[in-house]
């Protein structure tokens, strides 16, 4: 849940004080999904009359991304469910890693890429201009592929996070430091040696330190751009099982080049090839009968 | 076939599985023909022999098991590829149970060869070699990976239900007729049940490899010609219609 003291997106109060010029881009960006028609440029999932759909959380519209000249990005329109998780899978360049830091602008960190379209996040347009990113990336949270806990002490890696967003007492504080590490199933591990660096811990250890960095500032959406390709076996079922747990909770989006992996714990599933969307739909259905042959191919390996 | 695996060695295994599954028909095949020999020429010591070859095919089903465990552990293999192995599995286990039917008819036509030759011996044959022909194109259809000769073959099991039906009251009339022909005829139903068996695991063969190129089971009812479960003799009646 999002704490009262976090703002919305956009509130009315912030779109009245704005200047004009800002608020054409502002009514577009508070165009509701529902009045856009639904565009089909890849297969997408049959939803079979009378078995309930979740809820779009993002929708993702006719997305398109450069870098510089180059289009890494042709025309992607996906939704991203609620409380499921979706798996974008693809070979290396594809663009899955791409179409996750668009959804929470860090490619504007970059000069030179640019992305076109629109991303709706509950009914309001993200890449709209005039965001406040902040709040933005508060609300999506992302962990990557390599562990990055900051050099500082287990406890401070979390309440760092928190303290950007609010001003909370010792105490309060304390508790959603202790709540979020319990979330990210790190608590019996560390709850002794909260003092100590973050540094210090394990790789996989490392990793869910900072899946409980993302969840302590209370996101609603998860990105998680390849979180356990870089540990071991067991690590990688822990962050798996823990994955199934938050998906309660948020709305998770993952790339993998683990197929296994996006087969195990992902509900949805994305095949991008050379910047386009190929299929999505259910993930039990990608992977055992998928409708289109290049998926197959890929799933199967047989791609030349 | 799809285009090839990027690993090499994973397309030799599913080859070497497939090239197993087709020997395990061709051995369906060979000693469903035999045993019908037997049966038509008195042929004891050719019966014994379809007896004795049922062990090869055993062994062949365990060996495939073995290698489509190795698969599944080794290869994770997913979509068509997960498909491929699920149905030779289940098609070898068919074959090995047409096998088992055939060792049965081969067996039963020792005794049968023991007895005085009879006339209505030669009714049991003719069906036979419809259930071979079934059998001998559903491996064609798996060879081919063809999912509209299966279907051809699934439909035309109800003709080989319906010969077993017409052999059924045939036989009840023949025993009813002489109770001499009761030991005889005792053999021939139960082997007509065998070869109507092996009907029913040729459509399943059928049906897998429907599943295997469509992805989807073949969910239709098949039509069903036989009613002889149905058919009871009482004291007042000669044989049913």
């Amino acid at each position: 849940m999002i704490s009262p003291t976090v703002r919305p997106l956009m509130s009315d109060s912030d779109t009245a004080g704005r200047a004009s010029a800002d608020s054409a881009a502002v009514s577009q960006a508070r165009r509701t999904p529902a009045a856009i028609p639904r565009l089909q440029p890849a297969l997408m999932p049959n939803e079979a009359p009378g078995t309930a759909t979740p809820a779009t959380k993002v929708d993702l519209r006719n997305i398109n991304f450069f870098y510089g000249k180059f289009q890494a990005l042709h025309d992607i329109t996906l939704p991203l469910y609620d409380r499921r998780v979706t798996a974008f899978i693809g070979p290396s360049g594809c663009g899955k890693s791409t179409l996750l830091r668009i959804l929470n602008r860090i490619y504007e960190l970059y000069p030179g890429q640019v992305a076109t379209g629109e991303v709706y996040l509950d009914g309001i347009n993200i890449l709209a201009p005039g965001l406040d990113l902040n709040r933005l990336r508060a609300k999506i949270g992302m962990v990557f592929q390599k562990p990055t806990p900051f050099p500082m002490s287990i406890y401070d890696n979390i309440a760092f996070g928190i303290g950007l967003y609010e001003k909370l007492p010792k105490s309060e504080l304390d508790d959603r430091v202790e709540s979020a590490i319990r979330r990210a199933a790190l608590w019996d591990e560390v709850k002794h040696k909260l003092r100590d660096s973050g540094l210090s811990l394990s790789g996989g250890q490392q990793q869910r330190l900072c899946i409980a960095r993302a969840i302590a500032i209370e996101p609603e959406v998860l990105l998680l751009d390849e979180p356990a390709s870089a540990l071991d076996p067991i690590s990688t079922q822990r962050i798996e099982e823990l994955i199934a747990e938050l998906k309660v909770d948020y709305c998770i989006a993952m790339v993998t080049h683990n197929m296994q992996q996006a087969a195990r714990s992902s509900d949805y599933t994305a095949f991008l090839y050379l910047g386009e969307l190929i299929e999505f739909d259910e993930t039990e259905r990608i992977f055992t009968h998928p409708r289109v042959p290049r998926t197959e191919d890929y799933i199967t390996g047989r791609f030349g | 076939m799809p285009a090839e695996h990027i690993i090499k060695s994973y397309d030799e295994e599913l080859a070497r599985l497939n090239k197993m599954v087709v020997e395990m028909g061709g051995l369906a095949e060979s000693q469903l023909a035999a045993a019908i020999d037997a049966v038509v020429k008195r042929d004891s010591a050719l019966a014994a022999r379809v007896v004795e070859g049922d062990a090869t095919v055993d062994q062949i089903e365990r060996d495939l098991d073995n290698l489509a465990i190795r698969l599944l552990a080794l290869r994770q293999p997913m979509a068509r590829d997960l498909r491929e192995i699920f149905v030779a599995l289940k098609i070898a286990s068919d074959l090995e149970r047409i096998c088992d039917y055939a060792a049965n008819v081969a067996k039963r036509s020792i005794a049968l060869s023991q007895a005085p030759p009879v006339q209505l011996v030669h009714a049991l044959p003719r069906m036979a070699q419809f259930a071979l022909l079934l059998v001998k194109d559903v491996i064609d259809a798996y060879v081919e990976h063809d999912a509209d000769k299966a279907l051809a073959v699934w439909t035309r099991d109800e003709e080989l239900d319906e010969m077993y039906s017409s052999l059924f009251r045939e036989f009840l009339t023949y025993m009813m007729e002489d109770p001499r022909n009761i030991g005889t005829c005792t053999h021939l139903l139960f082997m007509a049940k065998n070869i109507e068996r092996i009907g029913d695991h040729a459509t399943n063969i059928a049906e897998n490899l429907y599943y295997l190129v469509h992805g989807t089971p073949l969910t239709q009812a098949r039509p069903k010609g036989d009613k002889s479960s149905l058919e009871v003799v009482g004291p007042d009646r000669t044989a049913p219609r």
